[in-house]
């Protein structure tokens, strides 16, 4: 919001009361959604559905207009056409709604007409001083205050991450994958066309949310992205935010433009500037997700120098064409470690080089030496943080109880990386992960999230420099 | 003359684009190092000037109505003798006053050979003002090595410029040559930052070639946009 800032987000994630404009009775349509979101979500507030011709939907009664609502409400969802949304935000705001979220599309992404209508629906919002989420978005999540309210009705793990998302489609794939990955949400936010609440609007209310300890932000693009990047600069000195910026391309603002009414910009402009803001940034969804995950799992490595145990090669070589841009060093080993090394294969003259990365090949796959090993290169003074590889076999059992345990006695931050698929590393990833250490089948993704967390971890601790 | 007046000045007559000898005396108020400039009133007058700058010197047309300089042969290098300069004195104003009778030309003493870079200020639709930073000639137009920050930026963000774009092991010296004056280029990033931030109506800067020694740069021309309100 361009006038009054900050903009008090509290009514709208933690409301008391909310009122659903345009509840219908039929599962194809938005309104029905929101309200099964709602319930389904487990919100424990009041629910009041208006619609003019309902009686009850879902068990709920329902209510002709606002004015019939009994007891003022904190919040109010519109999922009414472009149209009706201006009006019905309009008694919103003579109501005293304290937030609102407008789900229609049909805007300024729609070209002029639209643009004249969005701009009836910001004066609206202002004239009221009414801060307003949307419009074109799929709704806000509140996992901390069980407040589902996008019309996808779902239920997700609680966690610390909260996502910002221009992109209903592109958010849930966020949420889905985190699904998948085992990554608890906090928040979910979808900012639409930003009209009236942008993304620097929601990282100022993100970084005082106690229950909110890492930030991922899915941007194609805004038209006050100056102040975007310095707020998520200042947001990134309190708790990690990761970017990921869409629309690369020369002219991605011919589609951007008609999905969120917001030009894609430069993207090099994005890139340089986060990064002048200190900024951890991706590029992939699934990047994102895994950089949140090592964020909210793993606590801040000393430095930037990765230690990395495998029983296969490829994998580190992999991953350090990922570590090494993003200012990661592949550490030298102490003459120690070493010569403990070789205690633990129990060879003096083994027939692979022991250096880091540290590839014990078929000297290291058995679970008890992985673990030793694992633990005399957490040991290592010249080791921040520890990545463990080790691939997904019929016979022999992924070392998750002896990682664990070597991460407990040494406690820098670890990594695991089990080649393999969900199914079989299913176990694994629920048994490493409610201990704290992230768990990826990917070395891709594995070493975006050790990036993530040197990143934010030299930022506030200091790194050694690398010019090499 | 202080930023304000020159910009004021150009702004009173109408002007977006500064003349290079506005845009000078602009950066040189900033402390920006830039090659003199001096505005000539005929043809003797320019030949005195060259004399007095020292040969060999540059030409370039100054004229409200001529934005591409070069298009119109209104720039011309290392004029070494006073004949030179009086031959291209002559066939530049020739062809420009068919399109301005008001053009004027510039004298500008030839600046040393040196590493070439760009530096630059533009308005973003969407960031606001941004420093751009890049290698001179091919390395910008053909390689499009350049990196961009948001004003106003901090020490450490120009010597990250520097640092960041691919052709950045040049400034170490190459091939035997001696390595430049990094220094005096982030101090110039910083000043174009600062001039910036304080003048918001400056719209665009354009110091394409910054012509850098081992010790010292030099800006050897500029382009100075600015919005008239």
């Amino acid at each position: 919001m361009i006038t009054a800032r900050p903009v008090d987000l509290q009514p709208i994630f933690y409301p008391e009361s909310i009122a659903i404009f345009g509840v219908t009775d039929t599962p194809d349509r938005v309104g029905y959604n929101i309200l099964q979101s709602v319930l389904f979500g487990g919100f424990t507030g009041k629910v009041y559905p208006i619609h003019p011709r309902h009686q009850q939907v879902l068990g709920c009664k329902v209510y002709k207009s606002l004015a019939d609502v009994p007891e003022p409400v904190d919040m109010a969802i519109i999922c009414l056409n472009q149209f009706a949304t201006i009006e019905a935000l309009e008694s919103c705001g003579r109501a005293g709604v304290k937030g609102v979220i407008c789900n229609a599309g049909g805007y300024r992404e729609t070209g002029e007409a639209g643009q004249t209508l969005e701009r009836r629906l910001v004066d609206t919002a202002e004239k009221y001083g009414l801060p307003v989420i949307g419009p074109n978005t799929l709704g806000i999540i509140n996992n901390d205050g069980n407040f589902y309210s996008t019309f996808y009705p779902l239920r997700l793990p609680p966690g610390k991450v909260s996502i910002i998302s221009q992109s209903g489609g592109i958010g849930l794939n966020v949420i889905h994958m985190a699904i998948d990955e085992g990554l608890g949400i906090n928040k979910f936010i979808g900012v639409g066309n930003c009209s009236n609440i942008g993304f620097a609007d929601c990282l100022d209310y993100l970084e005082n949310d106690d229950s909110t300890s890492v930030i991922g932000v899915y941007i194609e693009g805004t038209s006050d992205a100056g102040r975007f990047a310095r707020t998520a600069g200042r947001v990134a000195r309190k708790k990690p935010v990761v970017v990921y910026k869409a629309g690369r391309v020369m002219d991605a603002d011919r589609f951007t433009q008609t999905h969120t009414g917001s030009s894609a910009g430069s993207f090099r402009l994005y890139r340089d500037i986060l990064r002048q803001h200190g900024v951890f940034t991706v590029s992939s969804v699934s990047e994102l997700v895994a950089a949140c995950k090592a964020l909210a799992l793993q606590p801040l490595p000393e430095g930037n120098r990765v230690g990395i145990l495998t029983h296969t090669a490829g994998p580190s070589v992999v991953m350090i064409d990922h570590l090494k841009p993003a200012g990661c060093i592949i550490t030298a080993l102490f003459d120690e470690t070493i010569s403990r090394v070789k205690r633990i294969i129990g060879s003096d003259d083994p027939p692979v080089v022991l250096k880091n990365p540290l590839d014990a090949a078929g000297l290291g796959f058995r679970g008890p030496i992985y673990g030793s090993l694992a633990e005399a290169m957490l040991q290592d003074k010249n080791v921040d943080l520890l990545l463990a590889v080790y691939c997904l076999h019929k016979n022999w059992e992924l070392p998750a109880v002896e990682l664990l345990a070597a991460h407990k006695r040494i406690q820098k931050p670890l990594i695991v990386n089990f080649v393999g698929n969900w199914l079989g590393c299913r176990q694994d990833q629920e048994f490493l992960q409610k201990a704290g250490v992230p768990l990826f089948t990917e070395p891709e993704k594995a070493a975006v999230a050790a990036s993530a967390l040197v990143h934010y971890g030299t930022r506030q601790k200091g790194g050694v420099c690398c010019d090499c | 003359m202080t930023v304000n007046e020159v910009i004021e000045l150009a702004a009173a007559s109408g002007r977006h684009l500064l003349f290079a000898d506005e845009a000078g005396a602009l950066l040189k108020a900033a402390g920006i190092p830039v090659i003199p400039c001096r505005v000539a009133l005929d043809e003797e007058d320019t030949v005195q000037a060259s004399a007095e700058i020292g040969y060999p010197v540059v030409l370039k047309v100054r004229s409200s109505e001529i934005v591409h300089k070069s298009d119109v042969g209104g720039v011309r290098l290392a004029l070494t003798d006073e004949c030179s300069v009086r031959s291209a004195y002559r066939e530049m104003m020739g062809t420009a006053r068919m399109v301005d009778q008001r053009a004027q030309v510039i004298i500008q003493p030839m600046a040393g050979p040196g590493l070439e870079v760009l530096i630059g200020m533009t308005t973003d639709a969407q960031f606001g003002q941004v420093v751009a930073f890049g290698l001179g000639g091919i390395f910008v137009e053909v390689l499009d090595d350049i990196t961009f920050r948001q004003v106003p930026l901090q020490e450490k963000d120009a010597a990250d410029m520097l640092e960041s774009i691919k052709g950045s092991a040049i400034f170490k010296g190459y091939r035997g040559g001696k390595p430049v004056d990094t220094n005096a280029l982030t101090e110039i990033i910083l000043n174009i930052s600062r001039l910036a931030e304080h003048h918001p109506r400056i719209r665009e800067i354009d110091l394409n070639p910054v012509i850098t020694y081992p010790h010292g740069a030099l800006v050897a021309d500029a382009r100075i946009r600015c919005f008239l309100k």
